[in-house]
């Protein structure tokens, strides 16, 4: 791998996981006020990850296991969320049982 | 208040103490790589660097030690079996780590003998401890688990966070036996040493920190048991199926067969996942409470632990884990960026929190807040984020010039070296250093001051009522 090839897909995995960090962060502040901006902005952030994704796939020399194993990820990444939304909200909803 | 609250406060002191020892040997090791010739043959760099990280072990070991004694009789409701015991071995291991530090400080090196071994340092990165202070190590941690289970058995009570964290003692104790066989071969050698080293950072110890936020959650903020045990189990659950074999991102360089490189790359990889759930469990918590709390320092420290975790671990952790940049990244400074973001996300943040909890309820304040803890609470942060900006470009420099354009020759090594972003990237990292130093000294500050005014002044106002 060059010198360049390195620092940039580097620099993209980074950009992967932050974007998904942000479409967490934003999607979760967007439920708590809902605000339908920021879970717009939230679907960006995501986008922006899927964007990153296909970069990573087009750009870097990674073999192509691991560009497949990254567009799983993403893919992953955009049922977590909601999913742990979900399931924090029922199980705030349970009854509190004595203990 | 119970014995081993007591003991958790001795605990947390010594914690805090050896937290600002870290701080400055930490200083020193970056000064040494702006100029290497400081203090050249009295006081080296190594030495200052074995200071460094293995106070950071120490120390939040020792918060950890103390956060349980804390918690332990709060949730069983009796005082912890064997508390005279805990008592005397705390003063043995302090007593210990001074004698250690010691050794490391006056006497340094030794002989490539077994006296060497046994008295002054083992030559093992993060338990360079030496063998005698290994052994009383072992047994301060088999007097904590004898007390955590004990305790629970006494009590014939058994919640959902006392076993996972009795069952997380297990490994957390087994594994440091790793420090103790001498094997000649360096490959075998390194391959068992990184499941002491790995297995404990990113297995026992989150699992550990996990019981610690359970407790630290429904006391700060009163999240119901059950909400925290779910969160708990799935936790583990995700952190031990993704850190386990994760193990296999550290095995380059040392001989070890190459399928170790793709499973550490996929399950290191998946470690984001678990984290990304967590930082969107902090908001809700967050949003819930309205970011209203009796307690903001311990509240911030709690929220800058779940978003330290996931950029340090995962953010820092995904931009090098992928073999093929792993290959060029190991061993440079982007890991050590890396290590500073992580271990201060996932562990300093939370020992930092609980002690802050803890203090609330000890010194009986209502409410816990005021400026200066803010100004401990950004230095701190800001330092950190500095230094770990710093050493991320020194060790990108390294990885592309000195790896991956000069074939890691030691002329390679000279000119990463001396890169002026190399050299920028060192210096950003000590100004930075010398910033989270201040906010060291502000935390200490806080820490000793924090609601002793309030409390003192509430009796007052009470009688004048």
């Amino acid at each position: 791998m060059s010198e360049t090839a390195l620092a940039v897909t580097a620099a993209l995995l980074g950009l992967f996981v932050l974007a998904g960090g942000a479409y967490g962060l934003i999607y979760g502040a967007g439920m708590l006020r809902s605000s339908l901006l920021m879970r717009r902005t939230a679907v960006a952030c995501y986008v922006s990850q899927l964007l990153v994704a296909a970069l990573v796939c087009l750009l870097s020399p990674l073999s192509t296991a691991w560009k497949v194993f990254l567009v799983c990820s993403a893919v992953a990444y955009g049922f977590i969320p909601p999913l742990m939304w979900r399931l924090l909200e029922s199980m705030h909803r349970q009854p509190t049982r004595s203990s | 208040m119970y014995r081993s609250q007591r003991l958790a406060l001795r605990y947390f002191t010594a914690a805090i103490a050896l937290f600002g020892v870290m701080v400055v040997a930490g200083l020193l090791s970056a000064v040494y790589y702006l100029q290497p010739s400081l203090l050249y043959n009295v006081f080296d760099f190594q030495m200052a660097k074995i200071l460094h990280i293995n106070t950071l072990v120490i120390w939040l070991l020792m918060g950890f030690i103390g956060a349980v004694y804390w918690f332990l009789p709060k949730e069983l409701g009796r005082e912890v079996v064997g508390i005279r015991l805990a008592e005397v071995l705390f003063y043995v291991f302090v007593a210990a780590v001074l004698v250690v530090a010691a050794v490391f400080v006056v006497v340094q090196t030794g002989k490539s003998n077994q006296f060497s071994m046994w008295f002054i340092n083992q030559g093992r990165k993060y338990v360079e401890a030496p063998r005698w202070a290994a052994a009383g190590i072992v047994v301060v941690v088999l007097t904590f688990v004898y007390n955590v289970t004990a305790t629970a058995w006494q009590a014939r009570k058994m919640t959902g966070i006392l076993w996972v964290l009795i069952l997380d003692l297990i490994p957390l104790s087994v594994l440091y036996l790793d420090a103790f066989p001498q094997m000649t071969n360096m490959s075998q050698d390194l391959y068992w040493w990184w499941w002491l080293v790995h297995m404990w950072v990113e297995a026992t110890w989150e699992v550990l920190i996990g019981c610690l936020m359970a407790w630290t959650l429904m006391e700060l903020m009163g999240t119901p048991r059950r909400v925290v045990e779910a969160w708990l189990y799935i936790e583990v659950m995700l952190v031990l199926g993704t850190g386990i074999l994760g193990l296999g991102h550290h095995y380059f360089w040392i001989g070890t067969p190459q399928y170790w490189l793709g499973i550490g790359g996929f399950f290191s990889a998946l470690e984001p996942l678990p984290l990304l759930g967590m930082v969107v469990h902090a908001i809700y918590d967050a949003g819930t409470h309205h970011m209203k709390t009796s307690n903001r320092p311990a509240f911030y420290w709690v929220l800058a632990e779940a978003f330290g975790n996931f950029i340090g671990a995962g953010v820092w952790g995904f931009m090098m884990t992928l073999p093929q940049i792993n290959l060029y990244s190991h061993g440079t400074q982007w890991t050590v960026s890396h290590g500073h973001f992580a271990f201060w996300g996932a562990y300093g943040c939370g020992v930092i929190a609980i002690v802050y909890l803890v203090l609330q309820q000890t010194r009986k304040a209502t409410e816990f807040g005021g400026q200066s803890w803010k100004w401990g609470f950004g230095l701190l942060n800001v330092g950190l984020l500095g230094m770990v900006g710093g050493l991320l470009v020194a060790g990108i420099v390294q990885a592309m010039y000195e790896r991956a354009q000069g074939g890691s020759t030691l002329q390679a090594f000279v000119v990463a070296s001396e890169n002026h972003w190399f050299q920028s990237g060192m210096y950003a990292r000590l100004v930075f250093g010398a910033l989270f130093a201040v906010g060291y000294a502000v935390l200490v500050y806080d820490l000793l001051r924090i609601g002793r005014r309030v409390s003192a002044a509430a009796p007052a106002q009470l009688s004048t009522a």
